[in-house]
């Protein structure tokens, strides 16, 4: 196990340690050999970036919730074993993560519903996740039956069973997809690259590649970067909200279970 | 309850926002269909009675939407000033659509495929072509002749290099540019090496690179020559390591009015022979099939790299600022080619007038030749606003901090000053790295143009020259028998190439 | 009549789950509108279509992928996008899984933590990085594992280049990168095992071994299923990963489907061949996932999904 925590982490200390550096190496350095914050203080003093950052948690957060929502609705339906239409709703669903249509197809779509530009293009579309919904529907079917069906005889409607009884349940499932949401749409840049030209509306992730590129591009020898430090540095910094969340979520997969109890 | 209620809100909200959706898109998103008719058909020459009258008024366009990728100015680094700038001394407004850098094709393609077609489109090598062919570009070869422009430009064959079949259909910016070879000057000076002349002298020098402990560290663990890959994946392939290709070429080239695979070449072989040697004697760096470019430049700031072609101009300023933070006595020395062979100027990367623009001749005449204009409007696109980019001390233009980050002067607006291909007396004076390189560069380039295209070509090349770089890879590293793996080569690549010839040489 | 009743039966019944119907209509609506109006862009399979134009081809893209002199090359890559792909599923099941099992055994919760933490920070780094990073660390010039082969006494081994160690070092690669992260769905599934299983288990005298084989794995396997067969319906996606490992030397083992599309399209913007090549993979996974859910209709009596 500490080994394994070791092979993860060398690489890992390689990137943070050449985002300190202020000269290029080449090799897995530990540390750096010019010791130099500039790179986050490029990063920081950037101010065009705190506009996209803004972007960032609002449409994760939004993105998030929706996408929580749309999840535990759809698998909380089709859970229900002898709902009509059931099987059909699940197939339904299912079939558009194998089949799809394709980008210019997409793109009309999105075009035509008046979204391109605006922050629905990448809030919306991918808020409706097939994959994560089937996981979600999976959590959902480890509920003791017997509960659902002690609350159908106090005669609750499937929306108080829904949240009084399912939701509460699956708080471990919620925090899982929900940091699966959250860190799709931390990370997203090409839905934005794809219908927002307004670069006003652009998020972090979009702005740092912009500001990597002018160093990484190959073709174009006009453009001046910043150093390779930079493109490190970057890499730290949009590490830096996931890691802070993901203590947060960490606890849920802990409180559920009672294997301690049981080892004492 | 409270749960409860805010569930409802919830749900509530949730179909809102459906229904909202649901609502928009009765007005139907099928316009897909009603596609493209007027890009289509042969439009070649069909304006062009009008310039032959060449004295009538051109009418001036107020607005110009014009698709850029990331060599024109960044919105973070002022690019609202020259917009402003511009508009101010044209009276034309131009409207910038710039996508992210990596994705710039993907978009220009979704953009003609869903009618959104700007007026003005930057299009590199084979999208250029393949958009010429397809009827989206304006020809533009009788404004282009009968312009201002054409006298303006100091070299022809660098505006010829992108005409397709003796028509234009852009007109480049700058000059298209090239790689030349550094060396580690510092090391050469250490070992007492001249400056190479010809391929043995190239050799010798690489040899005492990787047995003379150049950096002095003791240990022999100097790589004398690093490249991103043996064959560059697409045209030209031999743009690099010139030194071995010499006058050698993976590529289809024109023999006696007769294009022939430049593989099965009897000058190939020899290539192929000094790839090999030199690889198998630990002369070329051992990584070279698995280097990116970004790899090349880690390994050459890092100093362990003697020799490394890379870009003239600017390039060899960035090259000499990255290494010398790590070994601050180092020298970045770009050699002259050596006898054997040449280096190649790429065809340049021409601007596009589409067929959809409404008045091509205006934008051509206010856009284009004011762009290039060798005076007020070229220092615009190029150095930028007096003021905020620039300023004039004693007569000498001294460039001002940029706007996204203070620490380093304004690079550029558009175009690379030092690139120019007008006669354009330029008021900045460029440091001695990137006049030099680019001096040592043209002294002996050869100015390629673009390689032809057709449909066949486009689903045929990219496989076959995946095929050239597998076999080129396994002589080379594996140390194969070249005429055996010629032999798998004409094998695996007979269909292909008979194919490509036919379209070739039809 | 009794038509009628069983109609009435069925639509009393509807009525009664009507909230039901309520809470999966937005869902609905959303997946017709961003899902099943642009299928119809599937028809471009059979279009000759790009920027500029829009002709109907009939089955000509087919032809040219699956008969053309392209061919040759595409199958070669449909055999390895198979090979790499499920090989790699399998193998990122059984990884989580054993590190989520042992993740389960660490009682301090601090020491907990931080090791989650950890294991699932590579998957933030993104697949340039992780490939350069990893180029290095298998450097044939003194890279680390080389240095320790040499130490050793034995030849370095370049093993990015090598058609003997490309796929196992691609799959340790992606295991080192994705194992971690895919433990979290196991650990939330652990969750909801029912904590007196466990103590029944101890007092019948079972270790934990036993306890893990007989109470734990089995309480998994749902997830472990429903994970497998909705990776097995992207199974022909794989390419990012590739694409930064690839060279010209592992062709033979490693190109795959989406690598060979992206040099085909890269210099044309076929929107047509690159439909039919997606509607080929679609129906591949489709009968995969078909078959899987057959199978396990046999054995466990459920659907998957």
């Amino acid at each position: 196990m500490a080994l394994l925590v070791v092979s993860m982490l060398i690489p890992l200390m390689k990137v943070l340690s050449d985002s300190f550096d202020r000269s290029t190496t080449y090799g897995i350095n530990l540390w750096p050999q010019n010791p130099s914050i500039v790179a986050y203080k490029t990063i920081f003093s950037a101010k065009a970036l705190y506009r996209p950052l803004l972007i960032s948690f609002l449409t994760t957060a939004s993105g998030t919730f929706l996408g929580l929502l749309f999840s535990t609705l759809g698998a909380y339906v089709l859970i229900q074993k002898d709902l009509i239409g059931r099987r059909f709703f699940a197939f339904f669903i299912f079939f558009t993560m194998i089949f799809s249509g394709g980008l210019v197809p997409t793109y009309l779509v999105i075009k035509n519903l008046g979204m391109t530009n605006t922050l629905w293009a990448v809030i919306l579309p991918p808020s409706l996740n097939v994959y994560n919904m089937f996981l979600m529907k999976n959590f959902f079917e480890q509920i003791p039956e017997s509960l659902f069906e002690s609350a159908s005889i106090d005669g609750a409607s499937p929306m108080i069973v829904f949240a009084r009884i399912v939701l509460p349940l699956s708080l471990p499932a919620l925090a899982s997809i929900g940091l699966f949401f959250g860190v799709q749409f931390w990370n997203d840049f090409f839905n934005y690259v794809i219908y927002i030209t307004n670069t006003d509306l652009y998020n972090f992730q979009v702005k740092l590649r912009e500001l990597i590129l002018s160093e990484q591009n190959l073709t174009d020898p006009s453009i001046v970067g910043f150093g390779n430090s930079v493109r490190n540095a970057a890499i730290i910094v949009a590490m830096i909200p996931p890691m802070i969340i993901y203590p947060f979520c960490q606890r849920y997969f802990i409180t559920g279970i009672t294997m301690g109890a049981v080892k004492e | 309850m409270a749960k409860m209620k805010k569930l409802v809100v919830l749900l509530l909200v949730a179909t809102i926002v459906v229904f909202s959706l649901a609502a928009c898109s009765s007005s139907k998103p099928a316009g897909d269909d009603s596609s493209n008719q007027q890009t289509n058909g042969d439009n070649t020459g069909s304006n062009n009675e009008q310039t032959s009258e060449s004295e009538k008024e051109v009418e001036k366009p107020s607005e110009i939407r014009f698709m850029i990728d990331g060599t024109f100015l960044l919105p973070d680094n002022g690019q609202e000033y020259l917009v402003k700038a511009f508009e101010e001394k044209t009276g034309i407004k131009l409207i910038v659509n710039q996508p992210a850098h990596n994705e710039y094709y993907e978009k220009v393609n979704l953009a003609f495929a869903t009618e959104e077609i700007p007026d003005v489109v930057l299009l590199s090598g084979s999208h250029y072509l393949n958009y010429a062919m397809q009827g989206a570009l304006y020809d533009i070869t009788e404004l282009y002749e009968n312009s201002e422009v054409k006298n303006r430009i100091v070299d022809q064959a660098i505006v010829d290099a992108v005409r397709v079949n003796g028509r234009l259909y852009g007109l480049p910016k700058e000059r298209g540019n090239g790689t030349v070879t550094y060396v580690r000057g510092d090391w050469l000076k250490k070992l007492g090496i001249d400056i190479p002349k010809n391929y043995n002298e190239f050799i010798d020098m690489l040899r005492k690179f990787a047995n003379e402990d150049p950096d002095g560290n003791g240990k022999k663990d100097t790589i004398p020559l690093t490249a991103a890959g043996l064959i560059n994946s697409e045209f030209p392939m031999d743009i690099y390591l010139r030194e071995f290709y010499q006058t050698a070429t993976p590529d289809f080239v024109q023999k006696d009015g007769k294009w022939v695979d430049g593989m099965t070449e009897p000058e190939m072989k020899e290539a192929l022979k000094r790839l090999q040697d030199a690889y198998q004697e630990g002369l070329i760096d051992k990584e070279i099939v698995t280097n990116k470019t970004s790899t090349c430049r880690d390994k050459f700031y890092s100093g362990k790299v003697g020799v490394f072609n890379y870009w003239a101009g600017q390039w060899n300023e960035n090259l000499i600022v990255n290494l010398t933070a790590n070994v601050p006595e180092a020298e970045v020395t770009p050699i002259p080619a050596i006898e054997e062979t040449y280096y190649i100027e790429r065809a340049p990367v021409p601007l596009c007038i589409t067929t959809a623009a409404k008045n091509p001749e205006g934008i051509f005449k206010y856009f284009f030749e004011y762009m290039l204009d060798s005076g007020e409007g070229q220092t615009l696109f190029t150095h930028g606003i007096e003021g905020i980019t620039y300023e004039m001390k004693d007569g000498k233009m001294v460039k001002l901090p940029s706007i996204q980050n203070p620490d380093v002067p304004f690079n550029k607006m558009f175009i690379a000053g030092e690139l120019s291909i007008t006669d354009y007396q330029d008021p900045y004076e460029y440091s001695e790295p990137i006049v030099n390189s680019l001096k040592i560069f043209r002294e002996k380039a050869v100015q390629y143009s673009l390689f032809p295209t057709s449909e066949t070509l486009t689903q045929l090349l990219p496989e076959l020259n995946s095929i050239k770089s597998q076999i080129v890879a396994k002589i080379v590293v594996d140390n194969y028998d070249i005429d055996q793996g010629l032999e798998e080569y004409k094998k695996l690549a007979k269909d292909y190439v008979d194919a490509i010839l036919a379209d070739l040489n039809k | 009549m009794q038509e009628l009743n069983k109609r009435k039966k069925v639509w009393n019944k509807i009525k009664k789950d009507k909230f039901y119907y309520l809470m999966f209509l937005p869902v609905f609506v959303m997946t017709i509108i961003f899902n099943y109006i642009p299928m119809f862009g599937i028809r471009y399979a059979f279009y000759k279509f790009t920027p500029f134009k829009k002709e109907f081809i009939g089955l000509d893209n087919f032809k040219n992928i699956f008969f053309g002199i392209n061919s040759q090359r595409f199958w070669l890559a449909f055999k390895n996008t198979i090979i790499l792909s499920l090989s790699n599923l399998i193998l990122g099941i059984i990884a989580s899984v054993v590190l989520a099992l042992l993740l389960n055994e660490v009682y301090n919760k601090k020491i907990r933590g931080a090791i989650q933490t950890i294991v699932y920070l590579p998957h933030f780094l993104s697949w340039v990085v992780t490939a350069s990073i990893f180029t290095i660390i298998l450097s044939p010039q003194g890279g680390f594992i080389n240095s320790i082969l040499e130490a050793m006494g034995k030849e370095p081994i370049y093993f990015l280049t090598s058609e003997k160690w490309w796929r196992p070092i691609f799959l340790l690669i992606y295991r080192w990168k994705e194992t971690g992260w895919g433990t979290i769905i196991y650990l939330a599934a652990m969750t909801s095992i029912n904590p007196q299983l466990y103590e029944a288990a101890e007092i019948d005298g079972a270790g934990r071994w036993r306890q893990t084989i007989y109470i734990t794995i089995p309480a998994l396997m749902p997830t472990i299923l429903v994970v497998f067969v909705l990776n097995l319906g992207k199974v022909l996606n794989i390419f990012e990963s590739v694409f930064v490992l690839y060279n010209s030397m592992v062709h033979n083992v490693a190109d795959v489907i989406e690598t060979f599309t992206y040099r085909i399209g890269m210099q044309q913007a076929d929107y047509g061949l690159g439909t039919a090549i997606g509607l080929f993979k679609s129906l591949i996974a489709m009968i995969l996932v078909l078959i899987t859910n057959k199978v396990s209709q046999k054995v466990r009596g459920s659907d998957i999904l």
